[in-house]
């Protein structure tokens, strides 16, 4: 076990080093100076002015030293400060957090549960009309872009039977009910998003395990074809959807990014696109490290959880990396 | 079984599309800037089928011009995913040992970065136009097309037909160009229809938060972007771009998922 979270570790703290100095490359190789976006559209600005803004943001020492110090700041929970409101990242960024965290667990929420629904739905009997009906909504639900759902869910649930409000954000804090009540459409949306993903891996996994020979035991002792389903082949397809589930946490945090927006939630999402209209590099730059960073630690942590609900995992994973 | 070309619905509904956005001037009834404010959210009526947005242009022949963009973007983004991933995932493939190791490690940290999130970086400092969306959203989808095509490269030099023609003496590059390369050629078009799918959702999505193809044009992004910000006035507006979009998406994957089978059941049948 040890070794095995060892290596695991080692895997993801090199993929978050090589995504950490990719984005930190992408922002400085890309043209746009930000000395001249902070400033904007401030005009008389002289020569001078220019290098001693430079030179204050660091940005005239080599670019390797830059990074390091940036990596360096960012253990030590310092972003940079915002070119523009000149808050720091971390604040403006922690600020946030707490409404994306928030979506995202309704989010996976509504995902698994209805995951775990349909799945064995369509496994009950493969090829079935329910099997079908469920084959074709995944295959159609992977097709359609999350904004689309939400806009089908606006003029459903907000503009015709207007039960629920379509925008906005209210605190747990300050009105729980509210807060729940706004979190409905966005969490829904994203929620429909991820579930067809989850139930083709889940649907897939359980008619592998369908075929094992303990199946065929549980059938042989007469018990029902409900009790097989349930009690012994979801709980032993649920490992390999532990991963999946672990990745599409992850992707989830990512295309928060346009639900936020869609539905005006103050989450790091809509800190991004915020940013990026302003072009405030060193925001965007803070909201993808703490992005990447979930993403990376979700699916190690799940990763782990797989190797320690089965054992086998964790051999077959580090013989595979030696070959 | 033979694949049969004719019968391929998404096949044909992909062909369609092309044919309705390439001929967009002759199918359109109205310029598609032409502002009409009369015509001013008009529901579909025999004069604007689609209806009309605020400023009374007609949503059938925008959603004409639109597709034009948007199909253009998502084409030319695949040709540039096609060509790096390709690149990448062959050498990956053919060098294997640390160069190998280097690339598919800097494919996963590329995918580690989501893509709205890198997107968004890259659009805020170069600008969105039609030059500069393709390369953001094209180099988005090469590490997924390199994984695939290295895979599918190590697969293949592990067949027979390698040995023997490494045994008979031919050189590697005629190897990879003239042999390796047209039989994975099925599994890249997979992936062609999948990233083209793929690159629709992407450049849409970016055109929705703002930040893909700016007005006065329009993608189909574009103008669901301005049909959601008047969602409460006519939902006509934002839906037909939607349908379109989906639709299209629909398609692509529906023809990767196709030949995905064709080939899978090819295979098991030898």
């Amino acid at each position: 076990m040890g070794v095995f979270l060892l290596r695991r570790a080692a895997s993801s703290l090199s993929v978050l080093a090589m995504s950490v100095v990719l984005v930190f490359l992408s922002i400085r190789i890309l043209p746009g100076d930000p000395v001249l976006a902070k400033l904007g559209a401030a005009t008389e600005v002289t020569p001078e002015a220019l290098v001693a803004l430079r030179e204050e943001a660091g940005l005239n020492r080599p670019l390797l030293v830059q990074l390091f110090s940036w990596i360096g700041d960012a253990f030590r929970g310092d972003l940079g400060v915002s070119y523009f409101s000149q808050f720091p990242v971390t604040q403006l960024v922690s600020e946030r957090i707490p409404v994306t965290l928030e979506v995202t667990f309704f989010i996976i929420f509504i995902a698994v549960i209805l995951a775990l629904i349909l799945a064995p739905l369509s496994t009950l009997k493969p090829g079935s009309i329910v099997d079908r009906v469920i084959g074709y909504s995944t295959s159609i639900g992977l097709s359609v872009p999350g904004f689309v759902i939400g806009i089908v869910l606006i003029l459903i649930f907000s503009l015709t039977l207007q039960w629920l409000p379509s925008r906005g954000f209210i605190p747990i804090s300050e009105n729980l009910v509210e807060n729940l009540k706004l979190m409905i459409l966005p969490a829904v949306t994203g929620g429909l998003t991820a579930t067809p993903y989850l139930v083709r891996y889940l649907r897939a996994s359980m008619l592998e395990v369908k075929q094992s020979p303990f199946v065929r035991t549980a059938e042989g002792k007469g018990l029902s074809n409900v009790r097989v389903l349930f009690r012994h082949i979801l709980p032993n397809s649920l490992v390999p959807t532990l991963t999946m589930l672990g990745l599409i946490v992850g992707y989830t945090l990512s295309g928060v990014v346009v639900i936020e927006y869609m539905y005006g939630l103050p989450g790091i999402g809509s800190l991004a696109i915020e940013s990026a209209f302003k072009r405030d590099y060193a925001v965007i730059q803070g909201v993808a490290l703490t992005i990447i960073s979930f993403f990376i630690l979700t699916t190690f942590v799940f990763d782990i959880l797989c190797g320690i609900v089965d054992p086998r995992l964790r051999l077959a994973k580090g013989q595979k990396s030696e070959v | 079984m033979k694949f049969k070309w004719r019968y391929s619905f998404s096949g044909f509904l992909i062909l369609l599309i092309l044919g309705i956005c390439l001929a967009a001037p002759i199918l359109a009834p109205y310029d598609p800037n032409a502002i009409a404010v009369a015509d001013a959210f008009s529901g579909p009526t025999a004069k604007n089928w689609m209806g009309a947005d605020d400023l009374g242009r007609d949503s059938f022949s925008r959603i004409l011009y639109g597709g034009r963009i948007t199909i253009l973007i998502a084409m030319a983004a695949t040709l540039i995913a096609l060509l790096i991933g390709t690149t990448w995932g062959l050498i990956a493939g053919v060098r294997r040992g640390w160069v190998d190791e280097f690339l598919m490690r800097t494919a996963d940290a590329t995918m580690a970065i989501p893509q709205i999130l890198f997107a968004l970086v890259c659009v805020s400092a170069v600008g969105a136009s039609i030059i500069s969306l393709p390369i953001v959203v094209g180099i988005l989808l090469s590490p997924t097309t390199a994984r695939m095509a290295r895979s599918a490269v190590v697969t293949e030099l592990s067949s027979d037909y390698v040995t023997a023609a490494i045994a008979s003496g031919t050189k590697r590059s005629k190897l990879i160009l003239s042999e390796v390369m047209p039989n994975i050629a099925p599994q890249l078009l997979v992936q062609l229809s999948i990233n083209a799918a793929a690159a629709v959702m992407l450049e849409a999505t970016l055109s929705f938060i703002g930040l893909g193809i700016q007005p006065p044009n329009a993608s189909w992004g574009t103008l669901m972007l301005q049909g959601y910000a008047k969602i409460w006035n006519t939902y006509w507006f934002v839906f037909f771009p939607a349908l379109a979009v989906t639709i299209t998406i629909l398609a692509f994957n529906a023809y990767g998922e196709r030949i995905r089978v064709t080939m899978d059941s090819r295979r098991s049948s030898v």
